[in-house]
């Protein structure tokens, strides 16, 4: 508990910090009670009340077909930030290990995969998920596949470089010497000691998933419409834009914009948590 | 002699990894479920039709030797046909390309100003409020979705205050189009002295490029920031100080010295624009290469999809090499 006990003593002495943690909740709750919060559902469409403006029954107004964008916006969290935070953890599930293992055997097996990952990152990432979703098919597996095999180059990258700067260290050393086969190593010694980095990038990373998902589904090569998505939600409203009728795309904007943003400032609030020495 | 003998060592990692680009994109469109030849020829077709297609098409022979052919034609730029246009997709992408390469263009040098003077203004300053404007819309810029900030701006500036045209296309359909000598219109406007055309390229250029401008000023913002940092505390700029050097020649100094990581980000930020223009120019009907491949998504057009990867990805990765060889030429402190 002490470690608890800490982290939110620091967290509550970064403004940013906590501004972040509490985006992060309210994100989260907003996911989880969304059925409680929305008062309509979210894939009802009502043509009769079809594009009305803001207002005390409709808090963010109706889209084109009469769909409650407030409860959409609510109702949409839950598939971005699943979205995010599943692809983010497979990302590391996939990145970790690898990074380990490469940093471990840094021979031939680690060259291969360092080109590997470069082959990976040489392509735009927006482009390369773009083109795999739409091959795949568009539904919800995919992306997270797309985006947790897109952003595990980078955990690997971290998590191998901070096995190259640990792993002539003494307690390693020692380790071996204790008769430790080398698999108990990298899980027991090293992965603990290199995993800050990762850790503090996957912050970022949710942000920018909720960003490339909302992307992939303006462009019509990700989740499919009615689900409520934010980034769905503004490519129905981008039509209106033009006619004044702007909440429709204003919003679900709004949401991804604030969501980003709490992902951002919690992961610079880590930074400095775990890795004061570095920032 | 000396950029010579560097592009040498730098081709021989290049040209794997060009390989490995051209075999994921091979390796891409051999994940689609089901048969080639059997998509192309259609659910009815006779089982002969596919053979013969299959045979034609190479897909009875091993899985490598169809990389091979496939390497082969990418290498003779042949990247096959698209089945909703019906032109040959290099060519579909070629005469696209100039629309897209002029927005990201002039996109990254409103954000090269934007950032790079955010950034020096932040780094001379780090307890006045430009360190905090710029430490806020480091952040900020980051997490605004740009196909969002596009519509926005669409909503305020033409809609509402009617300041720029409505956001379809590069010119007025009332203007006829300069004759293509660059492939950009603003140029193409300027050497034919078509001051019309001129006008209204700019203005539809204004939103998307100040969209994409603001949102990708922030990486270059904070590179500047912390490389302008580190020389402003060097021995060397110090040394220039305690001389008695005026104070804006030893700005131009420090910037001078703080570029190189700039530029790289530049590179990089070339290859990432052409991602993000793919949901800019979907908003401002644009006609470049992102709205070909938007359109080849919605009509399941896969091999116009393949070909926008890779020569997307190849287009960065040459930008990246190139910058590399600017920066070896521009800073003799790096060695090979």
């Amino acid at each position: 508990m002490k470690v608890f006990g800490d982290f939110w003593y620091a967290l509550r002495q970064s403004k940013g910090g906590l501004a972040g943690f509490i985006i992060i909740m309210i994100t989260l709750l907003m996911a989880i009670f969304a059925p409680i919060i929305a008062p309509y559902h979210p894939e009802q469409a009502v043509p009769e009340a079809s594009r009305l403006a803001p207002s005390f029954d409709h808090l963010f107004g109706t889209d084109e077909t009469g769909m409650d964008i407030f409860s959409r916006v609510v109702y949409a969290a839950r598939i971005d930030v699943t979205i995010a935070v599943v692809s983010t953890i497979f990302s590391l599930l996939i990145g970790v290990p690898i990074g380990l293992a490469a940093g471990y055997r840094e021979g031939l097996f680690g060259e291969i995969t360092m080109r590997i990952a470069d082959v990976v990152q040489a392509f735009p990432v927006f482009i390369l998920a773009m083109a795999l979703v739409s091959i795949l098919g568009n539904n919800v597996q995919n992306i997270i596949f797309a985006i947790a095999f897109l952003n595990a180059p980078i955990y690997l990258r971290f998590v191998r470089s901070e096995v190259l700067s640990i792993k002539h260290r003494p307690f390693v050393e020692a380790a071996r010497c204790a008769g430790m086969s080398n698999i108990k190593i990298m899980f027991k010694e090293l992965l603990p000691n290199s995993l800050k980095p990762a850790l503090i990038q996957s912050s970022v990373n949710i942000g920018w998933a909720i960003m490339l998902t909302a992307g992939l589904s303006f462009i019509g090569a990700g989740v499919n419409v009615p689900t409520p998505e934010w980034g769905s939600m503004i490519s129905i409203g981008a039509p209106l834009i033009i006619t004044g009728q702007w909440w429709s795309s204003f919003f679900p904007g709004v949401a991804i914009g604030i969501t980003v943003f709490g992902y951002a400032l919690f992961g610079d609030f880590l930074r400095l948590y775990l890795d004061p020495e570095r920032s | 002699m000396r950029i010579l003998k560097y592009l040498g060592k730098r081709l021989i990692t290049f040209i794997p990894l060009l390989i490995g680009v051209i075999l994921v994109t091979f390796v891409l469109v051999r994940l689609l479920p089901g048969n080639p030849a059997e998509r192309l020829a259609g659910t009815f077709a006779y089982e002969e039709t596919i053979k013969a297609l299959m045979e034609r098409m190479g897909l009875d022979k091993p899985i490598w030797q169809q990389f091979l052919i496939y390497l082969k034609n990418v290498v003779q730029g042949d990247l096959g046909e698209s089945w909703f246009t019906n032109n040959p997709i290099l060519e579909d992408l070629i005469v696209r390309f100039p629309a897209t390469l002029e927005l990201i263009t002039f996109s990254l040098i409103l954000a090269f100003i934007v950032g790079v003077s955010l950034g020096v203004l932040a780094a001379i300053r780090p307890k006045s409020i430009f360190s905090r404007i710029s430490s806020f819309y480091g952040l900020l810029a980051g997490s605004i979705a740009d196909f969002w900030l596009a519509l926005m701006f669409i909503f305020i500036f033409f809609y509402k205050l009617g300041w720029f045209p409505p956001p379809i296309g590069r010119l007025d359909l009332m203007i006829t189009a300069p004759p293509q000598v660059t492939g950009f219109l603003v140029f193409d406007s300027l050497i034919a002295g078509n001051w019309a055309a001129l006008q209204s390229s700019i203005s539809h250029l204004a939103l998307p490029v100040l969209t994409l401008g603001l949102t990708v000023a922030a990486p270059i913002m904070k590179i500047t920031v912390s490389s302008m940092m580190e020389v402003l505390d060097s021995d060397y700029i110090n040394h220039s100080k305690v001389l008695g050097l005026k104070e804006n020649k030893v700005m131009r100094y420090s910037l001078r010295n703080s570029m190189p990581p700039i530029v790289t980000i530049l590179g990089v930020l070339y290859g990432t624009l052409l991602g993000n223009a793919v949901l800019v120019e979907t908003v401002f009907g644009w006609g470049g290469l992102g709205q070909y491949v938007t359109q080849a998504l919605v009509n399941k057009d896969y091999s116009a999809i393949q070909g926008f990867v890779l020569v997307a990805t190849i287009f960065s990765m040459f930008v990246y090499l190139l910058v590399d060889l600017i920066y070896m030429a521009v800073d003799p402190r790096i060695k090979y």
